[in-house]
């Protein structure tokens, strides 16, 4: 539960920071014709954490968007069945994503590269193997949650 | 014969709701891997999120366009729009047509119009004379009415996607927000002409204009009224970008509803943020992860093979449009718009093009059909929340819905043939 505030507070902050960012970006623009250098730097990064924070949340109660074309016509029982394959698999292409991911940014990590200011780019891309590992582990929850539905139904 | 069973098995775990960000991935992976590329090469590609500037506009429009939905806009809307419209003939149904198509454009047609407006409309235009199964089929068929006008989030993607793709012609956003403006007029007087004729012989009552009451209704809805000069007259005068006049809006938007007219106390706002930001985080997963499929599709050079394969029987560029729009009807009704954009795009334009069909064209000709998708069986998202809005089945509202739809469908092959409607304030 204090994971799950934790996680709203930090989208609702880079929210903030970007619209915030952004704004000033146009004063500074319009007003001193010039911005901020690593401003549009910063920006762009912004909106892949906010993405990958979003999707993070979404996955809290598998609100990703799917063509559900079958499963709305499934009966209650049913779905749960299908329910427990669909998300186990969805945790373990996440899992793969996360350690392919990983290694990409330990291979950052040694070119040392700086993407804006004095922020590392591997740090930037730290998000992807972080924000995939949580969406698996979600998943594996809510696998889990089926999987108990199943044991219940057989006794 | 291995790769066939395992599409086959992809294609049932995503009918039966996998994720589609998921089956996307999964789709890469085994790409990746039969083809002996690393696959840290998914993570670059979704990187490439970090490195497409125009994407910052997403955010911040849906932010903006979350916010309309929660505070009382669609009630100024909508009263606005009676007072200035109302004591035309066909009054109440032109006026509900207009009011839809501006908040879906803000709103990016994520369902929000049928609550926030089809809940003021649809108890209107009984009151006034209208027939039920008239009031409901317009109320679930205008909850994406706007699609075409800026600043639609999906006409954002579709060029965004297109940008990605660089298939010779450049598909700016600019363009693609001019282009949908006369296209969405037309449907606008097209369903115009379409509720007269129905409701001739059902006269409904004349309401007389009242320059008081159009006063009043400016006077409260005044603070919103610049909301779509600020994002065309911001663009086209040359003051924003896109991505700026995206965060000017949310800013503006803000600073409206939350310290003018106080309708949304800022202890709610946290949880505004995050729901327009998991929509965001929904959207920008799939879209990261297609961006390493697409790759994979270029270099397999898919698109090269089905032109050859659709040359072979179709050599009219008439002929592939009406097929393309029979395909785009059919995937509308079974894909949500985002998912459709981000996985037919990659497929369709590069074809399209090969046929003449100019990439600005064809994404008005896209997003023309999709609209039609959003109250088509059996995943229409339009029938699904009016459902559930107004407590009546599904099969009932989509029966009511059929005559708009073949207003749509007319309009769309007006649209589809008159490429110039779409093109005129483009110079090319």
């Amino acid at each position: 539960m204090i994971l799950q505030g934790v996680e709203d507070a930090v989208l609702v902050g880079l929210l903030l920071l970007m619209i915030g960012m952004a704004v000033t970006q146009i004063f500074l623009r319009n007003l001193f014709g010039a911005g901020i250098v690593w401003s549009d730097v910063m920006l762009r990064i912004l909106v892949l954490w906010v993405g990958l924070v979003g999707a993070m949340v979404a996955s809290r109660q598998d609100n990703h968007i799917a063509i559900d074309l079958l499963d709305r016509y499934l009966p209650e029982r049913a779905k749960v069945y299908t329910g427990f394959v669909v998300r186990l698999f969805t945790a373990l292409i996440c899992m793969i994503v996360a350690y392919y991911s990983l290694l990409f940014v330990q291979m950052e990590f040694a070119y040392g590269d700086i993407a804006f200011a004095r922020v590392p780019t591997w740090l930037c891309e730290a998000i992807i193997p972080f924000a995939f590992t949580v969406i698996a582990l979600r998943y594996f929850l809510l696998s889990f949650v089926n999987l108990k539905k199943i044991v219940k139904f057989r006794s | 014969m291995i790769p066939y069973i395992l599409a086959l098995i992809l294609i049932l775990l995503a009918v039966l709701g996998t994720p589609l960000f998921a089956v996307i991935l999964a789709v890469s992976i085994l790409g990746f891997h039969y083809l002996d590329v690393n696959l840290s090469v998914i993570a670059i590609e979704i990187y490439r999120i970090a490195e497409t500037p125009i994407l910052l506009a997403l955010p911040l429009f849906t932010f903006a366009g979350y916010v309309l939905g929660e505070s009382r806009t669609s009630y100024r809307l909508v009263r606005f729009t009676q007072a200035f419209l109302g004591w035309m003939p066909g009054g109440l149904a032109i006026v509900a047509f207009v009011a839809c198509a501006f908040f879906t454009a803000f709103t990016g047609a994520s369902g929000v119009t049928i609550v926030a407006l089809g809940a003021l409309l649809y108890p209107a235009l009984t009151r006034a004379g209208y027939r039920e199964k008239f009031s409901m089929g317009l109320v679930t068929s205008s909850g994406s009415l706007g699609l075409l006008l800026p600043p639609s989030l999906p006409l954002i993607l579709y060029g965004i996607i297109a940008q990605q793709m660089s298939v010779g012609a450049t598909v700016s956003i600019n363009d693609l927000f001019l282009a949908g403006i006369l296209p969405a007029l037309l449907m606008i007087l097209l369903l115009s002409f379409y509720s007269l004729w129905e409701n001739r012989r059902n006269p409904i009552p004349y309401q007389s204009f009242s320059a008081r009451e159009a006063v009043a209704a400016l006077r409260e809805i005044i603070w919103e009224i610049p909301l779509p000069f600020f994002v065309l007259g911001g663009i086209y005068g040359g003051f924003f970008a896109i991505s700026e006049a995206a965060a000017a809006t949310a800013m503006y938007v803000l600073v409206v509803e939350v310290f003018i007219y106080k309708e949304i106390k800022p202890s709610q706002l946290p949880a505004i943020m995050r729901e327009s930001m998991v929509m965001v985080g929904g959207i920008l997963l799939i879209l990261g992860v297609a961006l390493a499929s697409t790759n994979f599709l270029i270099d397999a050079e898919v698109p090269m093979h089905l032109f050859n394969l659709i040359q072979a029987h179709v050599t009219s560029k008439y002929v592939f449009l009406i097929f393309l729009n029979l395909l785009l009807l059919i995937l509308g009704a079974i894909l949500d718009i985002f998912s459709a954009l981000i996985i037919m795009i990659p497929i369709i334009l590069p074809v399209a093009v090969n046929y003449g069909i100019d990439p600005v064209h064809l994404g008005i000709i896209f997003l023309a059909n999709m609209q039609i998708g959003y109250f088509t069986p059996p995943v229409g998202m339009n029938l699904f929340i009016a459902s559930y809005r107004f407590k009546k089945p599904v099969t009932e509202l989509y029966m009511a819905a059929i005559p708009f739809m073949i207003v749509l469908f007319a309009a769309v092959l007006v649209i589809t043939y008159w490429p110039a409607l779409s093109l005129v304030f483009l110079q090319r």
